[in-house]
């Protein structure tokens, strides 16, 4: 067995998200925050600002005017763009790095975070969650946060895994957890703790393979559950672990969603591919 | 200086097959590539004596349960409006349905995805469906399990390879 203390400490080798990051977050989900509030504190941080307006000037927004303020930049681009777009470029860094032991190549690991953040946005918005939109986005970002580290350990122990994987029935986080004694959900927990994520955020990270009942009660883990699996269905960018995570119909209907609405998830997912793709090289 | 060409067909070209794509070529350096199919699935044709191949990459096996999303707009995400499509392109390049070698691979699942939920079985399905409605024959199938698959078809040679991630290549 693998000494654990080895792969927590090897946390500090990531590039933490920036505080300003998660307050924007917070304050946005705030129904008494005020939009002057947000433009303020996006404010503070220069090298965020400089950044957040080169993005909102780039072609992929398209604005027919160039935008020089961050309330314009607000006005013109909307608010959840922003707070979209400050979650992106604060965990970016991290996720474009491959990560070998999962098979993702460089940029691999981003494509599928990016891509479960949309779908995740698709189904807040199926279920109304407007409060929650943007940790629901957020949390489906940062998931697999844990396989950036994992990852150099899954590499010399991929063998064992598979075969728990493929003779025993396991699922790959279980198997992760069996061989080398932790998983990247525990992980990926303890980086959001050490990175002062809020606690909900914490939670979907550490439970959003649904492995306990209490999880796959709880809504909003659920969302970026689902989010996971329907881009692990499309192929986006799975790599060693493959499709080999545990599927629950129960939470599916729970959530009252069909097995059509589930197609229709994937369609519309395939038709915003291009959009996707656009964002992931803005960012 | 002059650089001398010696042959310009000697570079060799790869173009990737997105999901809800189709790509056909008779370009015989050229190799047709799709990367990690999960639960859609990859469809390679060749007809060798014209020397026109394509790949499909098509996710999901009914346009009609869609939920609003027009197939006239994405023919290539389902099933039953892709496979007539690719068809049709392919013959329009002169590839005749006797002739052609079928290769598919796809069809996942996530574990224990059961019936009504498995869309990876429900595209292998169609897939078979179409195929014997227009009177082709499937020569290698590589389906179902809980890995995702990389599918590519040299137009050149006709041969066809399935990669699945830590379980190495077949070549058809």
């Amino acid at each position: 067995m693998i000494d654990l203390k080895d792969i927590v400490g090897q946390i500090d080798q990531l590039e933490p998200v920036p505080p300003i990051a998660t307050q924007i977050m917070t304050l946005a989900q705030d129904p008494d925050s005020s939009l002057t509030q947000i433009a303020d504190l996006i404010l503070s941080d220069p090298a965020l600002t400089a950044n957040l307006l080169k993005t909102c000037n780039s072609a992929y927004f398209g604005l027919n005017r160039k935008v020089d303020s961050v309330r314009d930049a607000i006005a013109f681009v909307g608010l959840d763009h922003i707070v979209q777009l400050v979650m992106l470029s604060s965990v970016s860094q991290n996720f474009k790095k491959g990560t070998r032991g999962y098979g993702l190549g460089e940029g691999e690991l981003w494509r599928h975070a990016v891509s479960s953040a949309h779908v995740a946005k698709i189904l807040a918005g199926k279920f109304g969650l407007s409060q929650n939109k943007h940790l629901i986005y957020t949390a489906a970002l940062l998931k697999d946060i844990g396989k950036l580290i994992l990852g150099r350990f899954v590499a010399f122990t991929l063998e064992e895994i598979n075969i728990l994987v493929s003779s025993k029935g396991f699922s790959f986080n279980d198997a992760e957890k069996q061989i080398i004694g932790m998983n990247h959900e525990e992980l990926g927990a303890l980086v959001g703790q050490k990175w002062c994520f809020s606690d909900k955020l914490v939670y979907i990270i550490r439970h959003h393979h649904l492995s306990t009942e209490s999880a796959r009660e709880d809504l909003e883990t659920s969302l970026v559950y689902l989010a996971d699996i329907i881009c692990m269905m499309m192929g986006v960018c799975t790599g060693a672990d493959g499709l080999s995570y545990r599927f629950y119909s129960d939470v599916l209907k729970r959530l009252e969603l069909s097995e059509k609405d589930l197609q229709g998830v994937i369609a519309e997912m395939g038709e915003n591919q291009q959009k996707i793709e656009n964002l992931i090289n803005l960012v | 200086m002059v650089q001398t060409r010696v042959n310009s067909n000697a570079i060799a070209l790869m173009t990737a097959v997105n999901y809800s794509e189709m790509r056909i070529s008779s370009n015989p350096v050229e190799t047709l590539v799709a990367f990690s199919i999960g639960s859609g699935m990859g469809v390679a044709i060749h007809d060798p004596v014209c020397g026109v191949g394509g790949i499909l990459n098509f996710m999901l096996p009914d346009s009609t349960r869609a939920n609003g999303i027009d197939p006239a707009k994405v023919p290539f995400m389902f099933a039953d409006t892709a496979i007539p499509a690719f068809l049709k392109a392919l013959y329009e390049q002169e590839a005749q349905p006797d002739r052609l070698k079928v290769v598919i691979a796809g069809g996942a699942h996530v574990l224990d995805q059961t019936d009504a939920f498995n869309i990876g079985q429900k595209n292998l399905e169609a897939l078979k469906a179409n195929v014997e409605f227009y009177d082709l024959k499937i020569h290698h199938e590589n389906s179902g399990g809980t890995k995702s698959r990389t599918l590519s078809l040299e137009i050149g040679s006709g041969s066809s390879s399935i990669k699945i991630f830590g379980e190495g290549e077949e070549k058809v």
